[in-house]
């Protein structure tokens, strides 16, 4: 019995018991203890995938219609396989105390978080081109059933969601009949041996069909807007986890099938008749789509949610545009990103619904000045959000760094404006979360509102914790993708414990961060030393040209946050966008309506009649008279 | 992997200690210069020689130091501290500090540090007037950033490195006629004028507006922390100033030549800055997203074809 | 920490005591010096334009006589401002404005009253609705009398007060915090019995150590009626709401 078979049945006898006793008080404790293991187990199985040809085997392979099936992972499923597990523990975490207890649906909630956890073990550990598809779709189902745990808007979401999945599915089954018809063969191996010689005409369908169905799960544009809407309004902990984990199963597919069997180097030989542009560029160009438009919509949201989860489908575009320079820094960049994402974005999410545990709501009209009653949860989404927008001392500046430099040495400045563009915006985003939830004036419904109970405030404070030294020290995270980008036949990114050293400029973290500690430190030596003591005013306190302020008077300045740029792009959002979904809509429920009336009762005897006509023309073909 | 040449030990705290000093005392003097051309401008004598100092000094002693809780406190200490940093990384004549360490867009992100540290401290304030201004500055950064971002990535793509101490050497070696201004005018251009957004000067001064929203971020600043924001204000003439010397002036060997360029480059801004009324918020947008970034592109598609 | 809700008068430990002038030290009279020098070169100044005398500030701080060659400079919130103009006379509702803004503003700090009519109320003096004498209400440093004065006098008790700071001799803003109980029973005299500002004199003075017997008496005992008064003005907000409340999702 190998590691894997291990690691997929511990997973699947967790599953079993949380939806059979998910109900019980010390669930989450299962769950931190069972996850811990599991990452425990992943780490194991380090060993022989470091130098990128190893694999961890699976000794179950049943025959299905004469195909062994066989499961096997590799570095780049391990990378993936670390991620679920260790996000996973941090939920549990989450769900184990206070949360835990308060929950009408617990039992759903741990279940299909361990359903969840299993699927996409399944799918990463897939060893063949079946049992992709297989994982794929448990992965699709479980996904579903998270969401829809809660009915209502979160529900409708989710169905919209299992629209786009199951089109994407669709895509990803006619690929790979497609590969099975023309090679004969659902393997890894004879699929990347026979690339090479299959026509232009069949990579592009292979290109587009598989980047339709794994670009659905990965939320990229055009194909994004289920996800937002589904992964907020799902509760708690589960929507962190599908935050962080659930939309990289798409890169993880991508990385797969697009990057490694296919290659990165054959879609950019893939030219487009007529503008200068191959299929990796284009790929490339709706990352970069991916960055900017999501995180502008995101920017409008009146939700913390909603503007978070906008933000991780923006987030995704930085990964896959680090991984499509396919250069090593690149690579490195796109996978680290996705590490550092899931440690701040769950930290995030994990902090926003620790505010509505508290107050009741998310709606950024109706917070404010909760510093004053939750430090500690403001503290945590604070260092989110700094990780989040990309700045220096949190990690994600050091895979956006990465990113922006990938593209600078590989002579790509249109694409990096746009990097920055995203990443602007995020700023501005982002501010406007903590500004809104946290800062300016607390209200007097709020004025009893309490801290976080510990066991949500230590996950999310650890997450944090983990950004920050990630960032600090960015050669701990860039060791694990090491063995990610050496699965993927990458040349590895030569790192120190600081950062990368190139010779067109270079990054080191422990100095940058270490001098902005100590600059920190000197800022705060002559805030104390220099000058009388500070004297701490209550918030009517304040400048108010001379008027007396007052709990009945909200002047809390959070609605409608940036009106200047609400003016200039906000008909880009009422006009374009919000119309262009709108239409989709109209047009896939007339779609809808349309088929589930072409199959009504009423119209049986002339579809009959259709079929019989076409039957006898066939047969009449056949029959040649 | 690039081995980069350690400073000496004590050749390194140095710097570090001079560097900041230096970008503070020639910030004051940049201060001064400021307001004196101001006056001049409106025929007034303009303030006495040591007035940025009174003014600090004043602030950092009064006897009440109001706070609004400790993100207000914390966000002084990050505006010291990140710009502070962002002195650190930036070479100057005979100083490069760990410039090696970071580079070009470390530079441009660590000088964002002090400005969320701000942000959040306004808003701590719970000051209406201050959450305006903290939203249109960040509004105004979207604005100016996209045609500084685009100069600063043409720059680097003509100088083939995003070091900044390379940077300087290539234009010290090949002299005047390598300088970024000649190379790249167009992009020299729209830097020129996203920094003089950036220093939130009219017709940019949308953040500010004293008349409109009584100074924005400062409204419930006073004491040390207004203090604090006296000294950032050198700190940033000084670091926009070095920064535009270094990618299109050629940065400079020596204080001699490298200090007149840092004041003739500060005096654009100060001396066009007093012709403008002030802008809207939108239109400092429209305004930044049309011409500045319209010519840095194109000075971009320049540099690209050069390339 | 600084809590939302304001006690009045809250004991502070007193940690920070302003010694005599015989006890510091040689390097704390240096500094001090050296710091009412600064104070007196930097006067940041908040106009508060309620009457005609605003209208000689323009020919005072531009180029006429620009008094930033002395380093007077306009603000524009109370909390940037070393000095306060009061330009003239004042209606009883401004002020009330006023001393909302001389209490947001940090001391040390300086008032100066424009005209006859912060004097005596001057052409004003018997109206039902103007205030008649402004140091009645807070300490004020200096009086420009006319109706209404030139610029050269308003430079000339700018300058003035400034010898005054330098010399250390401009303190009238202490006699707020030790006689905060007088000043608040003037104003409440004015005013009616509820008065009170979001301003804490008291506990400011305790913190700073400007506490003295005149502090606290009959007129701040009534401060503590107003101790929840950010809160009790919309008792309906205040249910039990918050705290272990479930998700609303």
């Amino acid at each position: 019995m190998s590691l894997l078979d291990l690691l997929l049945l511990l997973s699947l006898l967790t599953t079993l018991y949380l939806y059979a006793f998910g109900n019980h008080r010390n669930a989450g404790h299962l769950g931190m203890v069972v996850y811990a293991v599991a990452t425990g187990l992943v780490i194991a199985m380090a060993g022989p995938l470091a130098d990128g040809t190893g694999a961890v085997g699976s000794t179950f392979a049943p025959v299905m219609l004469g195909h062994v099936l066989s499961w096997s992972m590799d570095g780049l499923g391990w990378f993936f396989a670390l991620l679920t597990t260790g996000a996973a523990f941090f939920a549990s975490w989450y769900m184990s105390g206070e949360w835990n207890a308060e929950q009408p649906n617990k039992r759903i909630q741990h279940g299909t978080l361990a359903l969840n956890v299993f699927c996409m073990l399944l799918l990463l550990s897939s060893g063949d081109l079946l049992s992709l598809f297989i994982g794929w779709e448990f992965v699709s189902w479980a996904a579903f059933l998270m969401m829809t745990q809660l009915g209502s808007h979160a529900a409708r979401a989710a169905f919209r969601y299992m629209l786009y999945a199951l089109a994407g599915a669709m895509a990803v089954f006619a690929a790979i009949l497609i590969v099975k018809a023309q090679i004969g063969s659902f393997a890894f191996a004879d699929l990347r041996a026979a690339v090479p010689a299959l026509s232009d005409g069949l990579k592009w369908l292979l290109f587009g069909l598989f980047g339709l169905g794994f670009g659905v799960k990965m939320a990229i544009v055009p194909f994004h807007l289920w996800q937002a809407p589904a992964y907020s309004f799902t509760p708690g902990a589960s929507s962190a986890f599908l935050n962080a984990v659930s939309a990289r199963m798409g890169l993880f597919a991508i990385l797969l099938v697009l990057g490694k069997l296919i290659g990165f180097a054959t879609l950019s030989d893939l030219a487009l008749p007529l503008i200068p542009m191959d299929a990796k560029t284009l790929l490339m160009w709706v990352a970069a789509i991916t960055m900017v438009v999501p995180t502008f919509i995101a920017l409008m949201q009146t939700d913390a949610r909603m503007l978070l989860t906008w933000h991780g489908i923006g987030q995704g575009g930085y990964m896959l545009l680090g991984v499509l320079v396919a250069t090593p820094l690149g690579t490195a960049a796109g996978l680290m990103h996705v590490l550092n994402y899931a440690s701040y974005q769950m930290a995030l999410v994990l902090a926003v619904f620790a505010v509505i545990h508290r107050t009741g709501t998310a709606d950024l009209d109706e917070l404010g000045g909760l510093i004053k009653r939750m430090p500690f949860t403001y503290l945590a989404l604070l260092m989110g959000i700094i990780g989040l927008a990309g700045l220096p001392p949190m990690n994600g500046f050091v895979s956006k760094w990465m990113i922006y430099k990938s593209l600078l040495d590989t002579q790509q400045p249109l694409l990096l404006i746009a990097a920055f563009v995203g990443t602007l915006g995020t700023i501005l985003s982002v501010y406007k979360l903590i500004h809104n939830i946290f800062l300016g004036q607390l209200r007097a419904e709020h004025q009893k509102v309490g801290e976080a109970p510990g066991s949500m405030l230590a996950p999310m404070l650890i997450l944090a914790g983990i950004g920050f030294a990630t960032g600090f020290f960015p050669g701990l995270a860039l060791g694990v993708v090491d063995v990610a980008q050496a699965a993927l036949g990458v040349e590895l990114l030569p790192h120190g414990l600081g950062g990368v050293y190139l010779a067109t400029g270079s990054l080191n973290m422990i100095w940058v961060v270490g001098i902005m500690i100590g600059a920190i430190g000197f800022g705060a030596f002559v805030f104390y030393v220099i000058g009388n003591r500070r004297y701490g005013v209550h918030q009517f306190d304040n400048y108010a040209g001379g008027h007396f302020l007052s709990a009945d008077i909200r002047y809390h300045f959070s609605h409608e946050f940036y009106p200047g740029l609400a003016r200039l792009i906000g008909p880009w959002y009422r006009g374009s966008v919000v119309n262009m979904e709108n239409g989709l809509m109209i047009g896939l429920k007339t779609a809808g309506d349309l088929w589930h009336g072409a199959f009504r009762i009423a119209y049986t005897p002339f579809y009959l009649l259709v079929a019989l006509a076409i039957g006898l023309w066939w047969a009449g073909l056949d029959g040649g008279f | 992997m690039v081995e980069i040449a350690n400073p000496g030990m004590l050749e390194l705290v140095v710097d570090l200690v001079l560097m900041p000093i230096v970008a503070f005392v020639v910030g004051l003097a940049l201060v001064l210069m400021a307001r004196r051309v101001r006056a001049k401008i409106e025929r007034r004598v303009g303030p006495p020689f040591l007035q940025p100092v009174y003014d600090i000094v004043k602030l950092y002693s009064k006897r009440t130091q109001i706070s609004h809780g400790w993100m207000h406190d914390v966000a002084i200490m990050l505006l010291l501290g990140g710009f502070i940093t962002a002195e650190i990384f930036l070479p100057v004549p005979g100083m490069s500090g760990l410039a090696e360490h970071g580079d070009l867009l470390t530079l441009i992100y660590i000088m964002m540090v002090p400005m969320l540290g701000m942000a959040l401290g306004v808003g701590d304030c719970a000051n209406p007037n201050g959450s305006i201004g903290i939203s249109r500055a960040l509004t105004a950064m979207l604005a100016y950033d996209v045609p500084y971002i685009i100069a600063v990535v043409g720059a680097c793509m003509v100088y083939g490195t995003s070091n900044l101490v390379e940077i300087v050497q290539i234009q010290q070696a090949g002299g005047p006629a390598t300088w970024g201004i000649v190379t790249m005018p167009l992009l020299a251009i729209a830097g020129l004028i996203s920094m003089h957004g950036m220093l939130g000067k009219e017709p940019f001064e949308i953040y500010i507006a004293p008349a409109e929203i009584a100074t924005g971020p400062m409204v419930e600043m006073s004491g040390k922390y207004m203090g604090a924001l006296f000294v950032m204000q050198c700190f940033q003439l000084y670091t926009v100033g070095v920064l535009y010397t270094t990618l299109f002036l050629g940065g400079g060997e020596m204080w001699l030549t490298f200090l007149p360029k840092v004041f003739a480059v500060i005096l654009v801004f100060v001396a066009i800055t007093n012709l403008f009324g002030r802008l809207r918020t939108e239109d400092v947008i429209a305004w930044m997203w049309k011409w500045p970034t319209g010519i840095a592109l194109l000075g971009l598609l320049l540099v690209m074809i050069d390339v | 920490m600084n809590d939302q809700v304001p006690v009045v008068g809250e004991e502070r430990p007193e940690t920070c005591r302003a010694p005599d002038a015989e006890e510091r030290s040689l390097w704390r009279r240096v500094m001090d010096q050296f710091a009412d020098h600064c104070r007196s070169r930097s006067l940041f100044v908040l106009h508060y334009c309620t009457g005609c005398g605003a209208v000689e500030l323009p020919p005072t701080i531009t180029s006429r006589f620009d008094m930033e060659r002395v380093g007077v400079s306009p603000m524009v919130t109370p909390r940037q401002a070393d000095l306060l103009l009061i330009t003239g006379y004042l209606s009883v509702k401004t002020l009330k404005r006023v001393i909302l803004s001389y209490e947001q503003m940090q001391s040390p700090k300086y008032v100066l009253g424009f005209g006859s009519c912060t004097i005596n109320g001057g052409m004003y003096w018997n109206s039902y609705a103007t205030v008649k004498r402004l140091d009645q209400y807070i300490p004020v440093d200096g009086f420009i009398a006319g109706c209404m004065p030139r610029p050269e006098a308003v430079q000339q008790v700018i300058l003035d007060l400034m010898r005054r700071i330098d010399s250390g001799q401009a303190n009238a803003w202490r006699d707020y915090y030790l006689d905060y109980d007088t000043y608040l029973g003037r104003q409440a005299a004015l005013f009616g019995e509820e008065w009170h500002t979001p301003t804490d004199v008291v506990a400011e003075a305790r913190h700073y150590g400007y506490f003295g017997p005149g502090t606290t008496g009959v007129h701040t005992a009534r401060l503590k009626n107003y101790t929840e008064w950010a809160l009790n003005q919309i008792p309906e907000l205040l249910p039990e709401r918050g705290r272990n409340e479930k998700a609303r999702t």
